[in-house]
């Protein structure tokens, strides 16, 4: 179904169009716009609190948007429930974990190849299930309760979970965050593998160096706006995205060298990033 | 199923572990739990042949209490909505046979009558109350039943105050008593077995779902609403049918007050039944109902002025110390040891394994008690 190259003014697969969502007064999203091409994989980074999960609840159908329209594949499902958009192909995995506690991974799984876009029976669920946890990576944990999950495998049941749902786009929220540098390396390979097997793939993420490695185009959020979109090197050398995540003063520094390359303005706000979760 | 083979045909294990269900722990413990059911049923069913008249009336009670624990079952259990007020159809079922039989219409047509408005009702209530959570959910539940047990009071439905009476049952001479027995003991096998089905069932799938992550279950493409709302009306033609069986057994009834056909306390017992027995379990509600209801009337009988203390206390210890239910506690017995499971598990023998189960058995009270 979904093509590999995004040749030709094609109808993208996800558009926002002045999306606006408020939480009683305050705005999380402001008039926000953009578009996710069929077959890629589309970075957004920001700041805590810049509207990244929120962004992801509105496409997924947790949140309903306050303003404006949200078109997948030319269709308005803004007023879709959830289920109805993880039908159409839509799934998302959680920045908070939400396993099915009491049940084990590969039940965790099976419903979602039960429920989610195709209409299995419980014996094909049963083997998409399987080949689904072998993709993964967690064929060796099928067993285990979902509670009982280090942070990572919780993260990749997330994973799982939504992969079994057999979507066209997949929304990951924060599926690196938490997870050793290994790990990460192990997400970027699995989510460029997914990629590849043609799934169109949004990633919300803090961490640079995973975004980078993993995105086409990345876009920035900052108090629920847009600020910047564009290819992962020239988004990160970008002042105003170094302004964002560290304010003016290092902006102005960073201009001052002007020779300093994106990959040192990268590693810096990760730097920085780091510090203040400490 | 040798395991030291080394890397030579394709191992047969993982085909087996595959197998593994949702709900149903390990391969057939579905078909372990029916058949257990279907047992205890079976032996039940030997008392009418006692010519014991007390004892068949004490057990056509319990029978009864079980049917409604395991009508419960479905949306207390499996989709965890606690619902109180589930007398509600209980009463709705025992009113309309009275009505039905007070105009000379037929029993079955009452009976048949009282599952549709009950099934409907809870339709219609559950439209609003399941938007609802928590204690919110049986809250509403709870102030619904006992509105609807005033209103026929206040009515005087069946009778002046509501106080119903219905023409002496005849089953052209077939004993009345053993008659309703045997319709309590049909209800609740057929409880039994449409539970087991469930456990295996894509619909059962989904209510376990909601029950374990209601905003996963929904992310991930089932229609959450419409399913808690199926499961609700679902436990309502049981509990209706139920209610319509005790009304032409009783004969007389009061929709409010102790044992009256809405008395808030049958939802309690409900409730109570198949927690102590195991939620979202095959036959734990059966033995829930069994065990309390009997212990109701053995303290009753034994302790009769410390009987509402006493049955307290065993409640209170229960849910201390199994707030997983019995059927828990028999799973964590016959468990297979965690480190052992696949083929090592088989070479272990019997001995061995329950020494280890009871052993778990006591780690398992220790780590659940407060």
């Amino acid at each position: 179904m979904t093509s590999d190259a995004s040749n030709g003014p094609a109808i993208p697969l996800l558009e926002m169009r002045e999306v606006t969502k408020r939480f009683g007064g305050l705005p999380a999203v402001q008039s926000f716009g953009f578009s996710v091409r069929d077959g890629e994989v589309l970075g957004i980074i920001g700041p805590n609190g810049a509207g990244k999960s929120t962004l992801i609840g509105l496409i997924g159908g947790a949140i309903s948007p306050t303003a404006g329209t949200i078109l997948y594949q030319g269709q308005d499902i803004g007023r879709l429930s959830p289920h109805a958009r993880s039908h159409l192909g839509i799934a998302r995995t959680f920045q908070i974990t939400q396993p099915f506690a009491g049940l084990d991974v590969r039940e965790n799984v099976l419903v979602g190849a039960l429920f989610g876009r195709r209409n299995l029976s419980r014996n094909e669920a049963m083997r998409v299930t399987d080949d689904v946890l072998e993709r993964v990576g967690m064929t060796p944990r099928a067993g285990l309760k979902g509670d009982q999950l280090t942070v990572a495998d919780r993260k990749r049941l997330e994973m799982a979970r939504a992969l079994a749902t057999n979507p066209k786009l997949l929304l990951l929220d924060e599926v690196m965050a938490g997870l050793t540098s290994n790990e990460v390396d192990q997400a970027v390979q699995l989510i460029r593998e997914i990629n590849r097997s043609g799934v169109t793939v949004l990633v919300v993420e803090h961490i640079m160096r995973a975004i980078r490695g993993v995105s086409d185009r990345v876009l920035v959020m900052h108090h629920g706006r847009k600020i910047a979109e564009d290819t992962p090197d020239e988004v990160l050398s970008d002042p105003r995205v170094i302004e964002a995540y560290l304010g003016e003063r290092y902006s102005k520094q960073h201009q001052a060298t002007q020779g300093s390359q994106t990959e040192g303005s990268a590693e810096a706000i990760e730097d920085e990033w780091k510090q203040g979760l400490a | 199923m040798d395991s030291t083979e080394p890397k030579g045909t394709k191992p047969a294990q993982p085909q087996e572990a595959r197998t593994s269900s949702l709900m149903a722990r390990g391969r057939r413990s579905w078909l372990w739990s029916l058949l257990t059911g279907l047992l205890i049923l079976g032996l039940i069913g030997t008392i009418p042949f006692q010519n014991d008249v007390a004892g068949l009336i004490l057990w056509t009670n319990v029978i009864m209490f079980c049917c409604l624990a395991q009508a419960w079952n479905l949306i207390g259990g499996f989709v965890g909505y606690a619902a109180f007020g589930n007398v509600v159809f209980f009463g709705i079922g025992a009113y309309t046979v009275a009505v039905a039989l007070q105009h000379h219409l037929s029993y079955v047509f009452g009976l048949l009558l009282g599952v549709i408005i009950s099934a409907t009702f809870a339709f219609l209530l559950g439209l609003p109350v399941l938007r609802l959570k928590g204690h919110y959910f049986a809250i509403a539940t709870l102030g619904v039943a006992v509105a609807i047990g005033e209103v026929v009071e206040a009515e005087g439905i069946g009778g002046p105050g509501g106080e119903a009476s219905l023409p002496a049952p005849t089953f052209g001479g077939l004993d009345t008593n053993t008659v309703f027995f045997f319709a309590f003991i049909l209800l609740s096998a057929l409880l039994l077995l449409g539970t087991t089905w469930l456990t295996r069932a894509r619909f059962g799938y989904a209510l376990v779902a909601i029950r374990e992550n209601e905003q996963a279950a929904e992310a991930l493409g089932i229609p959450t609403f419409w399913y808690k709302v199926a499961a609700f009306t679902l436990s309502a033609i049981p509990t209706a049918l139920a209610g319509g069986i005790y009304a032409y057994w009783q004969q007389f009834f009061n929709p409010s007050g102790e044992g009256g056909a809405f008395d808030p306390s049958r939802s309690i017992a409900m409730v109570l039944m198949t927690f102590l027995g195991g939620a979202g379990t095959i036959v734990g509600p059966l033995i829930g109902g069994i065990v309390v209801e009997y212990l109701d009337n053995f303290t009753l009988i034994s302790f009769p002025t410390i009987h509402g203390p006493l049955l307290g206390a065993i409640v209170i210890l229960v849910t201390i110390f199994l707030p997983q239910g019995l059927i828990r506690l028999v799973q964590e017995l016959t468990r297979a040891p965690v480190a052992l499971e696949g083929p090592e598990a088989a070479r272990v023998s019997y001995i061995h394994r329950i020494g280890e189960g009871v052993r778990r058995v006591f780690r398992f009270i220790a780590s659940q008690g407060v």
